[in-house]
């Protein structure tokens, strides 16, 4: 077998000293980046829920109007059958 | 088709551990030999060389103020290029290591 090579002290501390370096980027970078991404997906839930609330408003509005049309003919915007204003 | 079933997990009975057995042979005297030499070559440097590590440090400096960079050869050059890069790698594994995740940052 070859024997091992002996590897420069420099490059022995350059190496563990980039790998301590990395891992507190990593950890500082992970802590930075975390709560930004935990605002954008609040705010993106509150849009979601604010957008399916004014659906459900006017999906309620529109049945309400229809329900009040069959109830009234004459408040209906357009008359469901000539035969029903008539009257 | 119950057979087929049968013979199929008899086969994978008989066969799996042969596998697992073989990959085992294969790696383990291929291990040891990865081990002896990462016992050496890969170890963190020593107390009693870091300032040896500072001072060549310091060596590397002056040799550039003195402007080796122009003397160097092409095969220096493209070692020293080489090494620069492994310990770029090892400042990514770092960062791995901090962020917690292989592939990206899992925010």
């Amino acid at each position: 077998m070859v024997p091992p090579v002996q590897v420069s002290p420099l490059i022995k501390f350059t190496r563990y000293s980039a790998l301590l370096v990395g891992m507190i980027y990593g950890k500082k970078r992970y802590d930075y980046l975390k709560p930004i991404a935990e605002e954008e997906r609040r705010a993106e839930a509150e849009e979601k829920r604010r957008r399916e609330e004014l659906e459900r408003i006017a999906r309620e509005m529109a049945e309400g109007s229809a329900g009040s049309c069959l109830l009234r003919a004459a408040a209906c915007p357009v008359s469901p059958g000539g035969e029903a204003a008539a009257l | 088709m119950a057979q087929a079933a049968q013979r199929l997990l008899q086969r994978v009975a008989t066969r799996g551990p042969q596998l697992v057995s073989a990959a085992l042979a294969y790696s383990r005297p291929r291990l040891a030999t990865f081990w002896s030499y990462a016992r050496v070559e890969l170890a963190p440097p020593t107390p009693a060389e870091v300032p040896k590590a500072i001072e060549s440090m310091r060596a590397m400096v002056r040799a550039f103020q003195a402007g080796r960079l122009a003397q160097l050869t092409v095969r220096e050059a493209l070692r020293n290029g080489l090494v620069a890069t492994e310990v770029l790698m090892w400042f990514y594994i770092g960062e791995i290591i901090g962020k917690g995740g292989l592939i990206g940052y899992n925010v």
